[in-house]
């Protein structure tokens, strides 16, 4: 058993696939330290009570709240953030998609929805309206009342289809 | 074990006002607005106060942890504690983090009883294979509980000890005839859930006691339950809630209630199959809940509720 | 030179917003995304005391903290805030009384937010209690405690009568009376409010950081307040995360963390938490309204009177009192899109010890719509009419325009009639009114609700200042590339891409080659801001303008340079050529390095360079948007839920710059108005504390609860530059009208029309239990 008792300590955070050394106060949100100490400002804050789901990130590929976790308990945990699922150049699929469909306004929210929308597309790659409606009732937007995120995710799940079916019908074509 | 404290010795203090005279926290229905609707008078927060981290490697160092640290409380999912800490509502001095115990998150189906560990997430509980064929009735409670970012985090343990009167989870475990295993540094003992929910966020967890696991009898193959519950927003905390069993030809069926007084309220009777005898059967019933808000109309949401459940129950929902 | 307007290539299209990459990628900044070594970040400790006089404040343990760099009270920081016309005495940091609940009372900066809130923890405040003032009616009362000792709580009453109300109201052959009454809300924007400040050490300048609609009238305020000069202070308007009229304020907050920038000569941060936000952000609405109304046994509707009472709460707020908003508005406008000819207003605003009323989008228009669509539902169900047949028979019609309402509001042309015919359409009103039948024989109780709204748009003042013009400069860069910057607050509403649309067209360039800026003082010509739904027309003005300078200087240029006359040059896909004539063209590039460069190619008389600043002042005062909303909702009468099962909407906002983003304008605010309807509101308790600071008690509409919505336009374009007409609050105007109305539709049987919001399930219960039980009835 060890035990620290000094103000600070040094903890190791996986994120984005890169490991990050910082010194925090075990009190300090993880929220708090992805923004601040490591510079991820794509994380945003809006209640600190988990129910706007503004500061939603995931972790181990599920959606959770940074707000209500500090990031002490994040060791050892593989952490996404919004940054980590933007590609070195343009956007992602369902950013594109976001873009395409005007499901932003003000985009405070729009990191928080982009990610449970990756979780939710990576569990059922082919989701109803209303089950993209329930995945997103934990995030609120005060813009857009919700109808052109929903053709967002609809639309940048039906183009993953077409490109799966895309893809398999090359590789039939190359069996045949 | 690693432990991590602050720079400073946090001297606990629940003042919230800003000179010595408290709120007014003389009665319970005072204190459930203060904790479940979430407001501080006057006092805003949202950093939490200082405290000792210690993170256990196992469980019994969590329990030893528990038991050498007066005012200790456990971190598991944190999801109901955190926001009162960031309010500082909540200002433990020391934090037990509980949540990387792995061992206490196993679901088990074995002669009869499905054993649930402590630290089980609301959406592992939702989706495991075993639950939905045993006892759909709780796979289908813990879908309903807050938001998927939320039971991804939320433990069942959490949510016993919390025992929010608005709850699914702790009516489920009165409703299912669950045994707690209370667990503490030097003992361990089983609770039955009607007598471990005392009342409003009261609980029969004593210092240094940790709920390490659920055990519940697999319902008789006859025996039928259903589950409703209505809020205002899907996710929010229920105005009210039911689950009803209906136990088959000649045994004692049962409704059981949440957010509708301090905790689960279970009643046994024999659920008439007239649906005006049995609208009298619940109304009787809910007469004698004391919700605080909304008085009346709580306690006709009772009634809607206990008979949706009843429905669902019907429908052969378990 | 041909006229651009009239073939343009972006104006009008679906083009994908220019700012979403930074934002759907997490690279944009927010407030709290400001950063500056050595930030302090500050608490406040508020008051929890909704009137009081204070008799102590320690400071001294919480300054004794380590961390902490400074704790104020008002003898530090003795700043005031003060407002033109209703002078109230509303200090940053309170001294010797407070008069709401949230007022600030000690400024702490500290290293960090958490070490900040330590410190809070450890101030101690003695108040004695006064009894406080917390309804509109009893603040009016002769024997009430006045909230500013010495001055009346009414701080502004106004009676308006038309002519021959009297004898036509008393004369008519009906006349009903209701009382209307209206909750407090808020904004509630996602990001909350916050505000930095520094020394900029770059200049020797006091810059201040902030997520406000104004930049240049959050700048003015600041000089006033501060005592400095306007060329002593930049603002700096970063990412927005909504704004909703909320951040079109000033606040105390502002003054104090400015302050401790100067004094302690070190960046200093306060970011407002969510219990702060519904505490300190201007609320708005609140109101009660006692309502009469006469009309013949048509249907025709004669005379409305309407005593107007609002509670501004403790203080004016800076510049917008809300209750005047809430009410003088909507006297202007109370009768709507109906010929009524008369009309009588009281108006009373009084003070109460509540958090002062400023803007929230749609000020004073959710409030009059729900009165005028609550009388013709009223006159309908009175009569045994239709309610669509009444609406019918008392709309303005084409013939009407310029139509003059009985406030001598001069209304340009709209489609009033033909958007509700329109929506009936959309909606399938005829199929409905069969359907519901059908469904109340089976207990099942839906209902269908009309709002047809005015929307006056424009205006030459509003919350974000009095500022009646726009201003743009434009200017061409040396490589053909075009930056334009203009005094616009945006917050969500792309005016990074809609300005850029308008200017693209006039200058024949891609829409992409062109840079919007605003919100920074430094480099955004003086302007008006974003608020009153007045952006698109006059900021889309004040862009075409520029644009058409900046057309006319390229066009002088290139006739000069191909040797061509001016009237024959065109401007497309970034060239300048002699119409019909290709070949003979000149790049933007090429006309830009004429200008900067090779000056000795510029015709005689004509100054280097491509830079130029135009403003832009409408022909008109104001000018009306309008357009018909219809929902339709499913009661429950068990669980009094309110669903929300369809939704159609016409809206005429005259000329479109971009479709797409008009409609997720009306989107969000019917998600906004379902708030207001069902869901939203802060209630203060009988003690004076307001006990909805979180987002759990305060019920923003989530995605399950907003319905898919069918959208139709119709263009009549105003007399602006570009025909447009604003289109921000229309939505949000018009919504809870119609929601509310398709709950009375719904619960006809039992003889409910909804007088009040939010529409709770306990009031639909109780209404049910109270009503005629009519399963299977009617």
């Amino acid at each position: 058993m060890e035990t620290f008792t000094k103000q600070t300590v040094q903890i190791t955070l996986r994120v984005n696939g890169e490991n990050h050394s910082v010194e925090v106060e075990p009190r300090m949100l993880l929220a708090d330290v992805l923004r601040h100490e490591i510079g991820l400002t794509g994380t945003h804050v809006g209640c600190e009570q988990g129910v706007c789901g503004a500061c939603t990130i995931l972790v181990d590929g599920a959606p959770e709240r940074s707000c209500l976790m500090f990031a002490v308990q994040a060791e050892g945990r593989e952490i996404t953030t919004i940054e980590g699922v933007t590609p070195d150049e343009g956007m992602s699929e369902l950013q594109a998609s976001f873009q395409k469909h005007h499901g932003l306004q003000c985009g405070f929210c729009t990191p928080g929805m982009i990610l449970t929308s990756e979780a939710l597309l990576a569990r059922n790659p082919n989701p109803s309206e209303a089950e993209i409606r329930e995945a997103l009732s934990g995030n609120l937007c005060r813009c857009t009342g919700y109808q052109f995120i929903v053709d967002s995710v609809q639309d940048a799940a039906a183009a993953k289809a077409v490109n799966h079916t895309n893809a398999d019908g090359g590789s039939d074509k190359e069996g045949a | 074990m690693r432990a991590f404290s602050d720079w400073q010795t946090n001297k606990p203090h629940d003042e919230r006002v800003h000179d010595n005279e408290q709120v007014t926290t003389s009665n319970k229905h005072q204190v459930h607005d203060n904790v479940t609707k979430r407001y501080a008078k006057g006092r805003e927060a949202m950093k939490p106060a200082v405290f000792q981290y210690v993170r256990p490697n196992n469980l019994q160092e969590a329990l030893s942890a528990l038991r050498d640290n007066a005012d200790a409380k456990l971190l598991a999912g944190g999801q109901s504690l955190i926001p009162l800490m960031n309010f500082r509502l909540s200002r433990p001095t020391t934090l037990v983090d509980i949540s990387q115990l792995k061992e206490l998150a196993t679901i088990s189906v074995s002669e009869g009883t499905v054993h649930i560990g402590g630290l089980v997430r609301h959406q592992q509980l939702h989706e495991d294979e075993q639950i939905r064929e045993v006892l759909p009735v709780l796979s289908k409670a813990a879908g309903e509980v807050g938001h998927w970012a939320i039971r991804n985090r939320g433990t069942l343990g959490g949510s016993l000890s919390h025992a929010d009167p608005a709850a699914e989870l702790p009516a489920a475990m009165v409703a299912l005839h669950a045994t707690l295993l209370l667990e503490s540094a030097d003992s361990a003992r089983e609770v039955p859930a009607e007598e471990f929910f005392l009342g409003f966020l009261t609980t029969d967890l004593q210092d240094g006691e940790m709920i390490t696991s659920v055990k519940i009898p697999v319902p008789a193959p006859n025996a039928k339950y259903g589950f409703a519950e209505f809020a205002r927003r899907p996710g929010d905390f229920a105005l009210a809630g039911a689950y009803v069993e209906l136990s088959g030809e000649g045994g004692t069926d049962a409704v059981t209630w949440f957010g509708v007084s301090g905790g689960p309220e279970r009643r046994e009777l024999s659920i008439a199959k007239e649906t005006s005898d049995r609208a009298e059967q619940f109304k009787e019933l809910a007469e004698e809940f004391d919700p605080v808000e909304d008085p009346a109309y709580r306690k006709h949401l009772a009634v809607v509720v206990a008979e949706q459940a009843y429905q669902q129950a019907r429908k052969g929902q378990a | 030179m041909a006229d651009m307007a009239s073939r343009p290539q972006f104006t009008g299209s679906r083009i994908t917003r220019i700012e979403d990459a930074r934002l759907v990628s997490g690279q944009a900044r927010y407030l709290d995304d400001v950063d500056f070594p050595g930030m302090l970040e500050v608490a406040f400790v508020r008051s929890n005391r909704p009137a009081a006089k204070i008799t102590s404040i320690d400071i001294e343990a919480a300054k004794a903290l380590p961390g902490v760099k400074a704790v104020w009270t008002h003898d530090n920081c003795p700043l005031e805030m003060t407002s033109a016309g209703f002078k109230t005495t509303w200090y940053a940091l309170a001294k010797d009384e407070v008069r709401f609940v949230g007022e600030p009372i000690v400024a702490i900066a500290a290293e960090n937010r958490y070490v900040a809130e330590d410190a809070a923890d450890l101030v101690r405040i003695r108040y004695e209690e006064v009894e406080p003032v917390l309804d509109v009616r009893t603040a009016a009362l002769e024997s009430t405690r006045q909230v500013h000792e010495g001055r009346s709580n009414v701080f502004f009453h106004r009676e308006r009568k038309t002519e021959g109300f009297d004898d036509a109201f008393n004369n008519a052959p009906h006349r009903l009376k209701d009382t209307f009454t209206f909750h407090r809300q808020t904004g509630a924007a996602m990001e909350n409010r916050s505000f930095a400040a520094l020394m900029d050490p770059f200049s020797g300048r006091l810059t201040c950081y902030c997520g406000h609609q104004s930049p240049h009238e959050l700048r003015s305020e600041l000089c006033e307040m501060l005592g400095m000069e306007e060329n002593m202070v930049r603002v700096v308007v970063p990412e927005v995360g909504g704004a909703f009229g909320i951040k079109a304020a000033m606040y105390p907050e502002y003054l104090v963390v400015s302050w401790m920038a100067l004094k302690l000569r070190r960046p200093v941060k306060w970011v407002s938490d969510r219990q702060e936000s519904f505490l300190s952000d201007v609320h708005a609405r609140d109101g009660v309204h006692d309502v009469e109304f006469a009309f013949d046994d048509d249907g025709k509707i004669i005379a409305i009177y309407d005593h107007m009472m609002a509670d501004q709460g403790a203080y004016a707020a800076v510049p917008f009192p809300g209750s005047l908003g809430e009410t003088v508005t909507a006297a202007n406008v109370l009768t709507g899109p109906y010929t009524i000819p008369h009309q009588a207003t009281v108006i009373d605003c009084s003070f109460s010890n509540k958090m002062p009323l400023g803007a929230y989008r749609g000020v004073w228009g959710p409030i009059a719509s729900f009165i005028q669509e609550g009388i013709v539902d009223r006159v309908a169900r009175h009569l045994g009419k239709d309610p669509v047949d009444v609406r019918r028979m008392n709309m303005i019609s084409d013939a009407d325009f310029p139509y003059k309402n009985p406030s001598k509001m001069l209304y340009d042309k709209g489609s009033y009639l033909k958007s509700m015919e329109d929506a009936l359409r959309l909606i399938g009103y005829e199929d409905f009114r069969k359907k519901q039948a059908e469904y109340r024989t089976q207990g099942r109780y839906l209902g269908v609700g009309i709002s047809v709204f005015v929307e006056p748009t424009a205006s030459a003042s509003s919350e974000a200042g009095s500022v009646g013009y726009e201003a743009c400069t434009i200017r061409v860069e040396p490589t053909g590339t075009v930056t334009a910057a203009l005094g616009l607050g945006p917050s969500g509403q792309g005016h990074e891409t809609t300005m850029a649309q308008l200017i693209a067209d006039q200058l024949g360039v891609d829409v992409k080659d062109i840079v919007i800026l605003h919100g920074d003082t430094d480099s955004a010509p003086f302007g008006g801001g974003t608020g009153g739904s007045r952006s698109g027309t006059i900021g889309g003005g004040a862009a075409i303008s520029a644009g058409k300078e900046m057309r006319a200087k390229l066009v002088k240029l290139a006739a000069h340079v191909l040797e061509a006359g001016e009237d024959d040059i065109e401007l497309q896909e970034g060239k300048a050529f002699v119409a019909g004539v290709p070949a003979k063209s000149l790049t933007i590039k090429e006309l830009a390095q004429i200008a900067y460069t090779h000056v000795a190619k510029l015709p005689e008389g004509m100054k280097p360079g491509l830079e130029i600043v135009t403003r832009y002042q409408p022909p008109f005062k104001v000018s009306f948007s309008n357009g018909t909303h219809i929902a339709v909702v499913e009661v429950h009468p068990d669980t009094g839920l309110i669903e929300t099962l369809d939704y159609a909407v016409v809206n005429d906002c005259g000329n479109l710059i971009n479709p797409t983003i008009v409609e997720g304008q009306i989107h969000g605010g019917v998600a906004q108005g379902i708030g207001e309807a069902f869901l939203e509101e802060l209630k203060y308790d009988e003690n004076g504390q307001l006990v909805t600071t979180s987002m759990q008690d305060y019920l923003l509409p989530a995605s399950v609860e907003v319905p898919r919505m069918k959208i139709e336009h119709i263009e009549t374009p105003s007399a602006s530059e570009g025909g447009f007409k604003g289109m921000g609050e229309g939505s949000l105007i018009a919504a809870p009208a119609a929601l509310t109305a398709a709950v009375s539709d719904a619960l006809e049987p039992f003889g409910v029309m909804v007088n009040a919001m939010p529409v709770t399930p306990a009031q639909v219960v109780e209404w049910v239990s109270k009503g005629t039980p009519a399963v299977g009835a009617d």
